[in-house]
């Protein structure tokens, strides 16, 4: 299994290197090949080593295999070494299977585009880093994943250089994943010096013993660790970054923005869950950060005008219901919920993304409306996705998010507050995904109507064809009372899961109540947006300040502006300007003065003569030999 | 007995005929081939566990007052001889290709440069250590002073007033350490090696190795030592700029942790603190300031003062994976800075002055430029799977086992490298197209990939297997670092590894009784 699992991890790097190769763009046909093809067939290999380790018992479903000896210092070896387990098989699925009807959907939406193959490079090398992340079998060589999807993610919302935001938007997403790093290299660190290992294996082996339950230390571990989660999660409050990212192409915002890369911090979770399971003040944390951040991020997605940016929004929110389950220990339904996710978000985004296309760029809600009736694909799209998206039944994140919400009520009075704060936020979600599909689908067309339509093509259908059947129908996978396909494969890989089961009253409760409150949402959302702008518009100053607060995203931008970038660059300007030529340097220019008057008799080495200087070194050295040659004799 | 012919065979180059600039050429090139080719073979024989200092070569001098010509490698000289060799070659490559006036003298005092850097790596004697430390000074004082800009009188001064404060002072220390050696054990001799061995009382080895680690501080530079670094940096010929970041300043560090360190570890150990604090202040103050330049060259050379600052945390935790990664990094930020710099050349071609704000956008016109920056800059950022993040990965890990809170403070020096080399990439090669020269020059030529290409191809060497370095470093690491884990009174399952201190002083015999000195290294390979 070892060499299908490097072969699925090198391919897109090859990809990679052979797309950045050519001095000059190569033929579009080869591009394509090129860039789908290394994920396509590493989606088949991930197949087959699933298929493998599905017919062997759950104890021999882990292989670690390191290529080389990457380092060995002080007695810390670390290997380049990937470690295959039923984490990372489920994983690699999502990746590469999500990844290659992505990148099948961009090879179209591209075309325009001038630097086709640069941006297949950059693709396929986040999708190396991504397999990297969830492959490596050491926090060593998860850090690098982690930093190099970072890149990846940096390189691809930057995409397009020459425009100002777009590079504002990238420098911001880097900023703020570096300081998500710091948390990862910190907890490596705070590892290597109580354990003095990297690798998983013993790690996890030995925290239980040696970090003990509830230390100091391994609620350190587990809080640096959670920076790193929250900033590349875009979890509350590092999450500011994530709707900026959505400068980048939409195939992008598809597969890093939405179903892969962010993602990554519930994976790691779930990944460590021995070491939150010894930190319950963290792993608390991490539930009442996810329920901020979902609840949160809703109320932003009701007013956004953009229609990337209300799906920006609720991947944040989504992407808050996975990180409270995990907080919660509820690692099943996490990841059941992270699968999902990627079903319908992908599908939300290429279908948004075929509107973007065939408008010609256009992105705000308010140039949409009626598309329904020249758009076929995309509508069916963009409603399955919104319909899983809210929750509804049957659809597929009906199964996921309920799951979270019903274990969540078997952990008492904290699980169910968190558990309410999330049917709430299910049924707002119910309500902003139909507003958007409302005011870009339904309704009467935009004034002036559409002109020509770009056309979508086979590209672009089967991928939101393939992901409209896996958001219409893969929660059925994982049904409440039924049979839990996904919690038993992953079974073997939760090495510290508590053992939480919903009862039907729970399973009854949450069902009805996100299932009606939901339909009631969608409901209002087509009385208030349904039928034209008209009872939009009449309301559009209801609420003023409220109206401004949301929009603006609580002013968090803001505040962060105000805080840490203005104060840091008033910081660095004032030593830069004042303190750099004034202060330091006066202070030593005292001292080299007094030490200059002492030596008064050499005043005439001011005279600005380099060479006089360099002769006087000379001579002074060799005065200085002499003496020391004298002193030793003496 | 093994001879190094590199630092023979440079002296000799180091006089070229001056007629025809051909010959000249030729003859640079020929020089520091050789040294490089030496030092493949020195390379290529190195025994990669051994502590000991390796291909020792030792002529008689002055030997009755301690004065001998005794040079040789260990795990970690090894490394920044490789790295002086090859910088050195590249910037006299890259001389060729772009001449400046007066070439022959340009290539004289490159080559001068590079012995005294050779000299300085391997020297196993500390008034050696000490000749080569000043002959270092005047091929660059010259290479600013005649071929720098008009600031250059200023820098001039600065720069060397500033280095002949630490000098004397180490030279104070370097007799003084003899002397006081002497009293100790009854021997005289200013061996590195047989110095480290002498077991100096407390006071001794605290003033002793103050001595050298205020020279060390300003050379490095250390915050607030710097004083001389912006003028100098902004002054000197780009070239000069580069190889004082990414060599000399190497000259320093190596220093602490060649002679500091290991011969001085109580002292050392009483000015962990100290130095530790101005490290981490350099690298918060150099970040900071980095951020704010308006000129390409004096960000990097602040990002510069930065990262030296991880380098002396890296010494100063005295740990076996500080210290290596320390190594790492000296090597790392030699070729990365050494890489910047030279991308800041190429840029400036469209740029008025190397000012940031004169460019924008050259991605547009110059998409290959725009990759190799970009990787640089990663590198030069740190970002994890990068080279330069092996090296700070391992340092701070190392130094998080012992002092948190230096590591952790440090760690904001790594947020604020993300802010200063974006600020740098974007600005120059994102945004909308503007150049105040011609943008199509800023793009890659065939010239600059010639010295260009081998610094990418090492960073991504290291990148991807870092244990070719890392490995021949430990036992070296481990010997300097002991004395000193024993000094700061680490438990003993930390210590690297048992110190003998005090060597029999009986069969060695006072200065002037016995010329014969070279008995007291037998134990090294010849």
């Amino acid at each position: 299994m070892n060499v299908l699992a490097w072969i699925v991890l090198g391919l897109p790097f090859v990809a990679f290197l052979i797309l950045l190769a050519p001095p000059k763009e190569p033929p579009r046909k080869l591009t394509r090949a090129l860039a789908v093809a290394p994920i396509g067939i590493g989606f088949l290999l991930s197949v087959t080593i699933f298929g493998v380790y599905l017919s062997r018992p759950g104890d021999e479903r882990l292989e670690v295999s390191s290529l080389w000896e990457w380092i060995d210092i002080g007695g810390l070896p670390v290997d380049l070494a990937i470690q295959v387990d039923d984490l990372t098989v489920y994983m690699m699925l999502v990746i590469t299977g999500i990844g290659s009807m992505i990148l099948l959907f961009a090879t179209d939406y591209m075309e325009p585009d001038r630097d086709y193959r640069r941006f297949f490079a950059e693709m396929n090398f986040f999708v190396f880093s991504m397999l990297l992340l969830v492959m490596a079998g050491n926090f060593f060589f998860l850090i690098v994943g982690w930093g190099l999807v970072g890149l990846a993610s940096y390189l691809l919302i930057g995409y397009y250089y020459d425009r100002p935001s777009a590079v504002a938007a990238s420098k911001k997403a880097f900023v703020i994943n570096v300081i998500g790093d710091v948390g990862m290299v910190l907890a490596a660190f705070l590892l290597v010096r109580e354990l003095g290992t990297l690798d998983y294996g013993e790690v996890f082996a030995r925290a239980d013993s040696e970090l003990g339950q509830g230390t100091g230390t391994s609620e350190a571990i587990a809080f640096l660790l959670l920076v790193g989660v929250a900033a590349k999660s875009a979890q509350f409050p590092l999450h500011t970054w994530l709707p900026d990212a959505m400068e980048g192409p939409t195939p992008v915002s598809a597969l890093i923005h939405a179903a892969t890369m962010v993602t990554a911090g519930v994976y790691l979770i779930v990944r460590c869950q021995v070491l939150y399971q010894n930190a319950p003040i963290a792993s608390d944390t991490i539930a009442v950060i996810g329920a901020i951040t979902l609840f949160f991020a809703a109320t932003i997605a009701f007013m956004q005008e953009d229609i990337k940016r209300v799906l920006a929004w609720s991947t944040v929110s989504q992407i808050g219901y996975m990180i409270m389950g995990a907080g919660l220990g509820l690692y099943g339904a996490a990841m059941f919920h992270l699968l999902m996710h990627a079903f319908f978000k992908a599908l939300l985004f290429l279908s948004a993304g075929a509107v973007i296309h065939a408008l010609a760029g256009e992105q705000s809600l308010n140039r949409m409306g009626g598309l329904r009736r020249h758009l076929g694909w995309p509508t069916l799209g963009f409603l399955v996705g919104a319909f899983a998206l809210a929750g509804i039944a049957p659809f597929s994140g009906f199964f996921s998010k309920d799951e979270i919400l019903e274990q969540a009520i078997e952990l008492g009075a904290f699980g169910i507050s968190l558990a309410v704060v999330g049917t709430i936020g299910s049924v707002m979600t119910a309500f902003y995904a139909f507003r958007a599909y409302f005011r870009a689908f339904e309704g009467p067309d935009r004034e002036g109507g559409y002109g020509h339509l770009h056309r979508t093509n086979w590209r672009m259908v089967i991928p939101i064809a393939v992901l409209t059947v896996g958001a219409a129908f893969a929660g059925w996978v994982q049904v409440p009372s039924g049979w839990h396909l996904i919690d038993d494969w992953l079974e073997p890989a939760f090495l510290a899961a508590p053992d939480v089961k919903a009862t039907v009253t729970s399973e009854v409760i949450i069902s009805l109540s996100t299932f009606v409150f939901g339909l009631a949402a969608i409901g209002l959302a087509w009385w208030m947006f349904g039928r034209g702008s008209e009872w939009r518009l009449r309301h559009a100053n209801v609420l003023p300040g409220v109206r401004r607060v949301v929009e603006d995203q609580y002013m968090l931008n803001e505040v962060y502006d105000e805080v840490f970038v203005k104060s840091g660059k008033d910081l660095g300007d004032a030593m830069a300007r004042d303190v750099e030529p004034g202060g330091v340097f006066r202070s030593v220019k005292t001292t080299v003065g007094v030490f200059l008057a002492a030596a008064a008799g050499l005043r005439w080495m001011q005279s600005g003569l380099v060479r006089s200087y360099v002769f006087v070194f000379i001579v002074g050295a060799a005065v200085i030999a002499a003496v020391v040659i004298l002193s030793g004799v003496i | 007995m093994i001879l190094a012919p590199f630092v023979a065979a440079l002296f000799v180059i180091a006089l070229p005929p001056q007629i025809g600039v051909l010959p000249v050429r030729a003859m640079a090139m020929v020089g520091a081939l050789v040294a490089l080719a030496a030092n493949c073979y020195i390379l290529a024989g190195f025994d990669r566990d051994g502590a000991e200092l390796q291909f020792v070569d030792t002529q008689e001098w002055a030997t009755q007052v301690g004065l001998e010509w005794n040079v040789g490698v260990d795990g970690i000289a090894i490394w920044l001889v490789l790295l002086t060799t090859v910088l050195f070659t590249l910037a006299i490559i890259a001389t060729i290709l772009r001449p400046p006036s007066r070439e022959p003298q340009f290539l004289m005092l490159l080559l001068m440069g590079e012995t005294a850097l050779l000299g300085l790596f391997t020297a196993n004697n500390l008034v050696l250590f000490y000749v080569f430390w000043e002959a270092m000074l005047i091929p660059f004082a010259f290479m600013i002073g005649i071929w720098g800009n008009e600031d250059r009188r200023e820098a001039l001064m600065r720069f060397v007033v500033y280095t002949m404060v630490g000098s004397l002072v180490m030279l104070v220390a370097v007799v003084g350490t003899a002397f006081v050696a002497r009293d100790v054990t009854g021997q005289f001799t200013y061996e590195i090696q047989a110095l480290r061995a002498v077991d100096f009382t407390e006071t001794q080895s605290t003033l002793l190795f103050a001595g050298f680690a205020l020279a060390f501080a300003i050379k490095l530079p250390l915050w607030p030592f710097h004083g001389w670094l912006p003028r100098a940096y902004g002054a000197a010929p780009l070239l000069v700029t580069a190889l004082l970041a990414a060599v000399m300043s190497k000259a320093a560090v190596y220093g602490l942790l060649r002679v500091g360190v290991p011969v001085f570890p109580e002292g050392a150990d009483n000015f962990t603190i100290p130095l530790l604090t101005l490290a981490v202040i350099g690298i918060v103050y150099g970040s900071v300031v980095a951020w704010r330049q308006d000129s390409m060259r004096m960000l990097i050379g602040y990002s510069s003062l930065a990262h030296l600052g991880f380098i002396v945390l890296g010494i100063m935790a005295f740990d076996v994976i500080g210290g290596q990664g320390a190594v790492l990094q000296m090597v790392n930020h030699g070729i990365v800075v050494a890489a910047s710099f030279a991308i800041v050349a190429v840029i400036s071609r469209a740029a008025n002055r190397e000012m940031i704000d004169s460019v924008s956008g050259l991605s547009a016109v110059a998409p290959r430029m725009a990759y190799v920056f970009l990787l640089v800059a990663m590198a030069a950022l740190a970002i994890p799977g990068s080279n330069a993040f092996v090296g700070e990965f391992f340092i701070l890990t190392g130094t998080f086992r012992w002092h948190v809170w230096a590591a952790s403070l440090a760690t904001i020096g790594i947020v604020y490298a993300a802010i200063y080399m974006l600020r740098l990439y974007q600005d120059s090669f994102m945004g909308p197209l503007r150049a105040t020269g011609r943008a199509t020059d800023a793009e890659l030529t065939v010239k600059d990939a010639i010295y260009m290409a081998p610094l990418v191809l090492a960073m991504l060497f290291i990148a991807f297997y870092p244990a070719a370095l890392v490995g021949a470093t430990e036992a070296s690491i481990k010997r300097a670092v002991a004395p000193a884990q024993i000094a700061a009174d680490r438990p003993p399952e930390d210590i690297a590894e048992p110190v003998v201190p005090n060597p029999p002083p009986a069969v060695q015999p006072l200065p002037g009784d016995e010329p014969d000195l070279t008995a007291e290294d037998a134990g090294a390979p010849r």
